[in-house]
């Protein structure tokens, strides 16, 4: 099954094989019999980037009011159902997409297409205002309790709306303003899901106890009479230039003062960013990362440090820095010594040992993605939506493996100069 | 209209099983357990070590902690930096994880470089530099860490509610990795004595879980089988007792949100009453659709989620219904939970005992099925004093549980009106309504007072 370069996996050979059913759903089987179980999962080519101006938190408050029930499920019982078949069920919203998934064993495999395509079909005939207003009040709940109750929870907002102009796909975060969603009427939501919930703008992936056959037939008996929808159009956000140093300050109750510096990168699926997402783990992703050594074991400067990417598909991605402060030391202070670490990185570029190192964590780091099935069932829904290809799992390590220090020399000096940051400072609010 | 295909019925579940590990002894008395699982291409090793955290002094607690979070800071052979480079050129991840049964060293790393990266574990383990300047470090990144606890409305309900829920001289009731007032006490020598007083051979178990490219005995063998320590200590785990009944209002001024904790003292997984308790909480407060979260998420949208959890440890344990509310609905969602918790006229159906069955049932082929999965269920039992079929056992005791076993256990554990009260929130718009809604005795305190 591997194929082996100098005592490492770079290929790997883990069977995909699609189908595509004649309404436009894109289907994906990787079956796997190591152990009695299937996953299921369903990625929609809809995020928040695909919201309108003034309908901000469409994407994810969809992520709620797809468990509400449908035609032929009352609210509530879709994950009921699911877990009382033993399955793990649940549902994420991110920029790029909405995915939904379950994993369970093998026998529960029919009621979970069951039941994802009852909801794809027919989710308007029970989505009822009551409905729609208990989960508005469960998302403000979510948005208490992970964004305003806890300390720097609005660093992403802000740092959104520094590296993006406010009418771009990521100006704004998933979890979206609480006046839009306040806004939505019932009319709106039900024109959010006919534009976006339909088979051919969604990828079913089936990876576990299933032969591709049988996933297959499955997939045509419980979607295939789904009718094909007018294929959305996809928002253009870039891509945009890297940043000119916009820079901004805030304070709140927090316990350490710190700063966060943000880069517009290229967007995925391409060498350069792949280099890119090493340098930053090279600059600040574990141990012997060059901030973690400088800034939290040589200066003792930083209780807290790292940097990674955030990739994205529209144009352009995010790369970020964070470090925050011991007591007595400034953030702007932390900012310069990042910054000097970049300004080195720039000069004398990653030493072989770094790019070694960065290498053998993403091989570790991709292995353990892939190694369940529900993990795996998502890495293919997320390369076929963004990439449109899902053999691309097996060739990651290979892809990463193949970028050489000039390569991530010429991407840094594109897009990684300290000059073309974006400088949030965080400062303890005094009382 | 249109035609609909009816509901599929779900087929029966195919027999699975936990996977068994061969044992071994290494020349130096350490346990081996070996899980060898096919396509897991990550090895996960977990050396489990029976140094509980009573072991601890007490004017040193957390000392435990420092001393695991420096191991791999350099060892005897290899400076900090060199140490952590070698082992990140093998692609490994190295981690501590601390219990108040025991503590372990984690170690996952791609099967071709196994080898190496167990060596370099090895040496982290047995023979870490502790230096004092990293010591230091990491005393200050802890109190460090303790000052961002603080900050968060969870996690100060979850210390407060451990203080009260077990008996004040107990470990449990302090945080795993120290209180302040103990974790600035601790001193390089402090560390240096922890680890040369309790780490040893001498009841330690070695884990090695994934798809070996190599013997993985006489690998493990060549990593350990020399480790000795004469002046291993060994110490008993002191058995956590209750605390007495409180209610306690922290204050947060102009917080959105109120975390809550309602629980007390628990039972244990050797209990006779584990798998019916297990069952009842589920339906309780596990399931999407349980008692409290389809009412006070679904019905009434006060929350984002709430939950009923029992946390065992190697004897006795916690529990507590747990959520997070805006400040205007607290009292009303504590008035509806008091009555949801009671469950005299409401006995657990049969419906929700065979739903929490196939649940349990369910969900075990898949979270046991990488080798991290299994490393980290084999170290819990190693560390609670369970078989190596406790698993199997466990679900076919589930499966035996009837809905009138689950009530009954359930409610000789769960007694509504003794439950200790933890909220987190803003205590000017919240202390009058919670003293109204059946917490007469609510004691308001600051974030940072104990």
């Amino acid at each position: 099954m591997w194929g082996m370069t100098s005592g490492a996996l770079t290929q790997l050979g883990y069977p995909i094989v699609q189908h595509t059913l004649a309404n436009g759903l894109r289907v994906i089987s990787s079956p796997d019999h190591i152990a009695p179980s299937v996953a299921v999962n369903i990625w929609y080519d809809v995020g928040s980037r695909d919201e309108e101006e003034g309908r901000t938190g469409f994407a994810h408050l969809f992520e709620h009011v797809m468990f509400q029930g449908s035609a032929n499920v009352v609210s509530g019982q879709h994950i009921a159902l699911l877990q009382a078949a033993g399955a793990v069920v649940n549902a994420t919203t991110w920029f790029d997409r909405t995915n939904y998934f379950e994993t369970l064993p093998t026998g529960g495999l029919d009621l979970a297409l069951w039941l994802e395509a009852d909801r794809m079909g027919t989710l308007l005939d029970a989505l009822t205002q009551e409905n729609l207003d208990t989960q508005r009040e469960v998302v403000k709940e979510e948005k208490r309790q992970r964004y305003d109750n806890v300390p720097y929870g609005d660093v992403m907002e802000l740092l959104n709306a520094l590296t993006f102009p406010p009418d771009h796909p990521y100006g704004h975060t998933t979890i979206g303003s609480m006046e839009d969603l306040d806004a939505a009427t019932l009319e709106d939501v039900h024109a959010f899901f006919r534009r976006h919930y339909v088979p051919n703008n969604a990828v079913l992936s089936i990876a576990g106890d299933v032969e591709p056959d049988a996933a297959f037939e499955r997939a045509e008996t419980y979607f295939g009479h789904l009718a094909r929808g007018t294929q959305p159009t996809k928002p253009d956000g870039g891509p945009l230039e890297p940043l000119s140093g916009p820079r901004t300050e805030t304070s709140g109750d927090v316990p350490a003062e710190a700063v966060y510096l943000s880069w517009r990168l290229p967007a995925r699926g391409g060498k350069d960013f792949d280099a890119l997402d090493l340098a930053f783990s090279i600059l600040g992703h574990g141990q012997t990362s060059r901030m973690h050594k400088q800034l939290i074991r040589r200066t003792e400067h930083a209780e807290s440090a790292g940097a990674s990417t955030m990739g994205l598909i529209g144009g352009n991605s995010f790369g970020f820095s964070y470090a925050r402060a011991r007591d007595g030391i400034s953030p702007e202070q932390l900012e310069q010594e990042t910054v000097e670490l970049i300004d080195q990185l720039i000069t004398d570029g990653p030493t072989e040992d770094e790019l070694r190192r960065a290498k053998a964590q993403f091989e570790r780091h991709w292995l353990h993605e892939l190694a369940r099935v529900d993990s795996r069932a998502d890495a293919l829904g997320e390369y076929a939506t963004l990439h449109g290809d899902p053999q691309l799992i097996n060739s990651r390590i290979a892809d990463i493996d193949a970028i050489d220090n000039d390569d991530v020399r010429r991407a840094i000096h594109q897009w990684f100069r300290p000059e073309q940051r974006a400088t949030l400072i965080y400062r303890q609010e005094r009382s | 209209m249109r035609d609909f295909l009816p509901r599929p019925t779900i087929a029966p579940a195919a027999v699975w099983t936990f996977p068994t590990p061969t044992r071994a002894r290494l020349s130096n008395d350490i346990e081996l357990m070996i899980f060898e699982l096919p396509g897991q291409h990550v090895i996960s090793a977990h050396l489990v070590l029976d140094v509980p955290l009573n072991a601890e002094g007490r004017d040193v607690e957390g000392v435990a902690t420092i001393c695991a979070r420096t191991l791999d800071e350099g060892t005897l052979r290899h400076d900090g930096e060199e140490f952590a480079e070698l082992l990140e050129t093998e692609g490994a991840g190295f981690g501590v994880d601390l219990s108040l049964s025991g503590l372990q060293a984690v170690l996952d790393v791609p099967a071709s470089h196994l080898h190496r990266a167990l060596e370099l574990f090895a040496e982290a383990v047995t023979e870490p530099s502790l230096g004092e300047r990293d010591v230091n470090r990491h005393v200050q990144l802890r109190l460090a860490e303790i000052e961002q606890a603080q900050a968060n409305s969870a996690q100060i309900a979850s210390i407060a509610f451990r203080a009260a829920v077990f008996e004040e001289s107990r470990r449990a009731a302090r945080m795993n990795g120290g209180e302040p007032e103990t974790v600035s006490q601790v001193t390089p020598g402090a560390v240096g004595d922890f680890h040369h007083e309790h780490f040893g051979p001498a009841g330690a178990t070695l884990i090695l879980a994934g798809d070996f490219a190599d013997d993985p005995i006489a690998l493990a063998e060549r990593a350990l089988g020399s480790w000795r320590n004469d002046d291993q200590r060994r110490v008993d785990a002191e058995e956590p007792a209750a605390g007495i009944r409180r209610m306690v209002l922290v204050d947060r001024p102009g917080a959105v949100q109120a975390d809550v904790r309602l629980g007390g003292f628990g039972i244990d997984r050797l209990d006779p009453r584990w798998s019916a308790v297990s069952v009842a909480s589920y339906a309780m407060g596990g399931a999407f659709l349980s008692r409290l979260n389809a009412i006070l998420r679904e019905e009434k949208g006060y929350t984002y989620g709430v939950r009923m959890n029992f946390g065992p440890l190697r004897t006795g344990g916690s529990f507590a219904v747990q959520g997070s509310f805006r400040t205007e609905v607290v009292a009303d969602a504590l008035a509806i939970t008091r009555e949801l918790i009671e469950v005299d006229q409401a006995p657990f159906a049969s419906q929700e005992v065979d739903d929490a069955v196939a649940f349990f049932t369910g969900v075990s082929p898949l979270r046991y099925a990488t080798a991290d999965g299994v490393a980290d269920q084999a170290a819990t039992q190693v560390l609670a004093g369970l078989p190596d079929d406790y698993v199997d056992r466990s679900l076919a005791l589930l499966r035996s549980v009837t809905p009138e076993a689950a009530t009954e256990a359930y409610r000789s554990v769960v007694h509504p009106d003794e439950l200790t009260l933890v909220v987190v929130g803003d205590a000017e718009r919240l202390a009058d309504p919670l003293r109204a809604t059946g917490f007469p005795d609510l004691e308001v305190r600051a974030p940072d007072q104990p």
